[in-house]
């Protein structure tokens, strides 16, 4: 916002130099009315400004900064949803809790478990989608619009499905397996099988955004570039690899980092599918902090299990964007 | 609040509802234009009773009411608009509010908790009772019932409204567990069912019958898995480990060891165990295996009676089985008057009314519940005969309220889950080690 202020004021009054941090100073020699207009045009113009951006600011001061400042806070006190007006301060003891909280551990290697699979797959599927819908096969708009209408429909609905399919009696997938003569599978009533299964429909869900961004960054690739490589005569695969995969390098790092934070906030499969069973198994952390915090009332502990879940998120997140700079990237 | 904002209040309200009656038609008034097609559904929110406030009332209410089915709610608002013709200087002006067995209705009232603006009655699910009255957040009603009232409701329902002797809250409806079973199936393997609380199965009879009538293609016994892990375990399944002699928690709701984990309970979880290794219950039934035939029995709440007979299956009722005393599940949802309200007589009176002999019959009727009123079974004529004599007989004799504790969330979760392990074959000691810890944690909020 302040850069295209700065620049557009820049047009009307050429002498106006741009001070270190950006705001406009007028030089001294120019004279006193000059300076007044001047002003009074950049006080009206940032006013716009932020006109503009105040809707923004207020509803992400309201709904985002201000719960966070109060998690923040909470998390350090005994607050019970039950008695609001009596919350007292208890210092760390909310955190030292957690590292004796044997759920919170199999939450979050639940958690981990579940990014540490479905991001490196669901990178590849959505990219595989991509190369595949990229050519020009028949149908390719048919399998666009089915590969991405998963993405479409809500999560809720998609969990509340594949719950049915995931049925071990009656469920649509154990049917189709019975028709290879494989015996029926207890997928989500089974303490080893049901986070695969929930690993298993979110990619099916989420691949298909993926697809999109990728085949955006396919159909960017300069044909030059292939053509060029034909030339040299390469091979498809030696093509895929010096030309397609450099060029969606940006992309692919985008994918991965959002992908990431997604995957760690994982809620609405385990909530749905599961309620976090068999045995705790696909309990992830978020799912934990909300029963925490709602259905046993411990809003202190919740807040505090949120802040340890952002510091954990932020340090990956600064960690992924480290290991990709200094490959030269984005 | 004074005269005039209490009119001013009652005005706007008045506008709003003629609003929305303009726009939306009929919402839970079903006596006016039978014609249209929504006449039966329920909205949720700001209800438009049939009885407008006049403005001139005294005392204006404000009642917050549970949906789980629009012919429940629309009994609730029946006995509503009766109140509000009786009483001259009260006026409820009531609001529902979705109930999806989940959190959705007690989000709202955790929301409306720490936002400071409660109405001044609720409904609360039976066993939330002892935490909301040890936080303060509902006010006991000794002072505003004599005896005699209070012993026209079973004894189930008082025992689970009062908390350190003290009574806060009052239903018209109760709830139990039967064994539901299939007259067809029983013809054909010869089985015989029991037709009263004293021929009531042993834990035995009903292993060894189950799996008479497990077969191929069919269950001996569903238990309603499909619910997850939940409140329904603990209020389906718990009878096994007091019949047993266990228990959840202590008497006093304080302590857990030596409750949960005492070798009684756990041997009675090990008997739910053997049932699912034995291959007579399934661990994930459909919802209507039971309807369907595909189980021989069911241990299910009264709404079974509703879903079977609109399958048009040939049923009948057993007692809950038992080890060595005869219990059964109980309670259901209630009502309390919050420490907000400034008229707590008038919101007892309301409470009264929404649970007097004419109100629970009408709520008994609506939903297929057992009336909370001992009277009420007297004048309702099903109640004398099989199969619906079981639900009565349990209701009255051997109903077994939910643990009285303000650690209620977590210790039910943490039997849900024993429950749920035992289901899937783990070893139920190990998981209820880990859910002690938990719990304790949890009840030292309430001991200083």
């Amino acid at each position: 916002m302040k850069k295209s202020n700065s620049s557009s004021a820049e047009q009307l009054n050429t002498n106006a130099n741009e001070d270190s941090r950006g705001h406009l100073q007028v030089a001294d020699k120019k004279p006193r009315y000059k300076k007044k207009r001047m002003k009074s045009q950049k006080f009206r113009e940032a006013a716009t400004g932020y006109f503009f951006l105040a809707p923004a600011l207020i509803l992400l001061g309201i709904f985002l900064l201000y719960p966070m400042g109060a998690a923040f806070y909470y998390s350090f006190t005994d607050f019970y949803i039950l008695t609001p007006n009596d919350v007292s301060f208890i210092g760390f003891e909310n955190f030292s809790y957690i590292l004796s909280d044997a759920e919170f551990r199999q939450a979050f290697w639940n958690t981990v478990y579940f990014a540490v699979i479905v991001v490196p797959v669901q990178l590849a599927v959505a990219l595989g989608l991509a190369l595949l819908i990229n050519k020009k096969i028949r149908f390719r708009v048919f399998f666009r619009t089915a590969f991405f209408s998963p993405v479409v429909m809500s999560l809720v609905v998609v969990s509340i499905l594949w719950t049915f399919m995931y049925n071990p009696n009656e469920g649509l997938i154990n049917e189709l397996l019975g028709l290879f003569g494989i015996p029926a599978q207890p997928f989500l009533n089974s303490p080893d099988q049901a986070m695969n299964s929930i690993i298993v429909m979110s990619v099916w869900q989420g691949a298909g955004f993926q697809m999109m961004i990728f085949l955006a960054g396919l159909q960017n690739i300069p044909t030059h570039l292939y053509e060029a490589a034909d030339i040299d005569g390469a091979s498809k695969w030696q093509k895929f690899l010096n030309v397609t995969l450099p060029g969606l390098r940006n992309i692919a790092l985008f994918i991965f980092i959002t992908i990431t934070i997604a995957a760690f906030k994982l809620l609405v499969q385990p909530m749905i599918m599961t309620q976090g069973g068999p045995l705790g198994t696909t309990k992830s952390l978020v799912y934990h902090i909300y029963e925490t915090g709602f259905n046993y009332r411990d809003v202190g502990y919740a807040s505090a299990m949120a802040v340890v879940f952002t510091v954990i998120v932020l340090a990956v997140t600064i960690i992924q964007r480290m290991l990709t700079r200094e490959e030269g990237g984005v | 609040m004074n005269k005039l904002s209490i009119f001013l209040f009652g005005f706007i309200l008045l506008f709003l509802a003629a609003c929305s009656s303009n726009s939306e038609g009929t919402s839970g008034n079903s006596s006016e234009d039978g014609s249209t097609e929504d006449e039966d559904t329920v909205e949720t929110g700001e209800v438009e009773t049939n009885v407008e406030a006049t403005g001139d009332e005294d005392v204006v209410l404000d009642f917050w009411i549970h949906q789980t089915g629009e012919d429940e709610t629309n009994a609730y608002i029946e006995r509503i608009d009766a109140f509000n013709e009786e009483h001259e200087d009260i006026f409820v002006e009531a609001e529902v509010i979705i109930d999806d067995g989940a959190s959705a209705y007690s989000d709202s009232i955790n929301a409306a908790l720490v936002a400071g603006n409660l109405p001044d009655v609720m409904a609360i699910d039976g066993p939330y009772v002892s935490s909301f009255a040890d936080a303060g957040v509902i006010r006991p009603i000794d002072e505003y019932i004599d005896e005699e009232t209070k012993n026209q409701y079973v004894d189930s329902i008082i025992q689970q409204g009062t908390y350190q002797d003290k009574l806060y809250s009052l239903g018209a409806m109760e709830a139990s567990v039967m064994l539901y079973y299939n007259k067809d199936i029983f013809e054909e393997e010869g089985i015989e069912a029991a037709e009263s609380l004293d021929e009531a199965w042993t834990w035995d009879e009903l292993m060894e019958n189950a799996k008479t009538l497990t077969t191929e293609d069919r269950y001996g016994l569903n238990l309603f898995m499909n619910e997850g892990v939940g409140e329904w375990l603990t209020f389906m399944g718990a009878p096994f480990t007091w019949s047993n002699g266990g228990s959840l928690v202590s008497e006093n709701g304080m302590e857990v060891d030596g409750h949960l984990n005492s070798p009684e309970t756990i041997e009675s979880l090990n008997y739910v165990k053997s049932l699912f290794e034995e291959g007579v219950v399934s661990e994930s039934p459909s919802q209507t295996q039971f309807e369907e035939g595909d189980a021989a029995m069911a241990l299910g709440g009264p709404w079974i009676s509703v879903s079977a007979e609109e399958a048009e299956l040939n049923w009948g009722m057993m007692p809950y089985p038992y080890k060595d005393e005869k219990v059964s599940p109980s309670g259901s949802m209630a009502y309390a008057i919050t420490e907000n309200t400034e008229h707590p007589e008038e919101a007892t009176e309301l409470m009264k009314w929404m649970t007097n002999e004419e109100s629970a019959i009408t709520v008994s009727e609506a939903t297929g519940m057992p009336p909370a009123q001992k009277s009420a079974f007297d004048s309702m004529e099903k109640y004398d005969e099989l199969p619906y004599s079981i639900m009565k007989e349990q209701v009255l004799e051997t109903a077994h309220a939910r643990p009285s504790t303000p650690a209620y969330p977590v210790v039910t979760d943490a039997y849900a889950q024993a429950f749920h392990a035992a289901a899937l074959g783990e070893d139920v000691e190990a998981v209820i080690d880990q859910q002690i810890n938990r719990v304790e944690r949890e009840m030292k909020r309430f001991k200083e």
